[in-house]
């Protein structure tokens, strides 16, 4: 199998990595962005990319979940709670002084280099037998899960829910009147 | 391996992404023609004039209704692996999300009580 710098060049490694950078660029653009609506679109990009991630992993039941809640959802009620607050767009904090920018890339630098010296320095397990494959879809081990063997914890969480409905409903009305 | 039945899927993400942004940002300009005039534009070339600016403060209501949809949307979920394994788990299935969802129609009466779901 082909190698790149001891990481043998499968699919799998492929898209996590394709996948990685579209984190990283999308997390690098939530800071770099002057607007915030920017900034909450590109969160969207960082969870859809995690999504990937999960989806890569063999949790496909999570990804799918998590392009549903949190691309879907919370980016939407992100985009919502902006639109109700933000009237102009003057979002730009004051600039650092520039003896704290060249600090904060040089700790930067430092603590990136002791993380990369760390983990290569580690030797870590691995599994000399292959990982056994789910015998089912992961939606169906997830359903036995919750609808056997954690019953009353899944109907704890639809009373949680109410709750959150309740609470939000409460205070979004008070901050209506 | 397992992924394997994700590389259609992802077939389609490239498609879908590439597709529109073949025609519309690479094949488009090169067949159009382009003579802009001022008149052409304008947001509504043979509309109204806009006025102000195009972002202004929303209705409180669409917060409301996305918080509801949150809510909901993760009940939703909660169904998804039930409705799969439905036929396994039988009558105790059926009683327990029953159970599940008056709970949450509890919460959604409380919010139309409280007249939330009311658009004025």
């Amino acid at each position: 199998m082909p190698e790149l710098f001891g990481i043998p060049i499968t699919g799998a490694n492929i898209a996590f990595f394709v996948l990685a950078l579209i984190i990283l660029l999308s997390g690098v653009t939530v800071l770099m962005m002057d607007k915030l609506m920017h900034m909450a679109v590109a969160l969207g990009g960082v969870f859809l990319g995690v999504a990937g991630i999960f989806i890569l992993l063999g949790a496909d039941f999570v990804g799918i979940v998590q392009i549903m809640i949190y691309a879907g959802a919370i980016t939407i009620l992100m985009v919502f709670a902006l639109m109700l607050t933000q009237n102009g767009d003057e979002t730009r904090t004051a600039q650092p002084h520039p003896t704290r920018t060249w600090l904060t890339l040089i700790f930067t630098v430092v603590f990136v280099g002791i993380i990369v010296i760390v983990l290569r320095s580690v030797q870590w397990p691995v599994s000399q037998n292959a990982i056994e494959p789910f015998t089912q879809p992961t939606v169906n081990l997830i359903a036995q899960a919750l609808y056997h063997t954690y019953m009353i914890p899944f109907e704890l969480v639809s009373l949680l829910l109410t709750a959150a409905l309740v609470g939000a409903v409460l205070i979004a009305r008070k901050e209506e009147e | 391996m397992y992924s394997q039945d994700f590389i259609f899927i992802l077939l389609f993400v490239v498609l879908g992404l590439a597709l529109p942004m073949a025609t519309l940002a690479m094949i488009g300009p090169l067949l159009r023609p382009k003579h802009p005039t001022k008149e052409k534009l304008k947001t509504y070339e043979s509309g109204l004039d806009p006025v102000g600016d195009a972002r202004v403060r929303y209705n409180v209501r669409y917060y409301l209704f996305a918080l509801m949809f949150l809510a909901f949307d993760v009940e939703t979920v909660f169904l998804y692996p039930w409705a799969v394994e439905y036929h396994n788990l039988g009558l105790y299935g059926f009683t327990e999300m029953l159970i599940f969802l008056v709970l949450l129609a509890i919460g959604l009466v409380y919010a139309w009580r409280k007249k939330v779901l009311e658009w004025k």
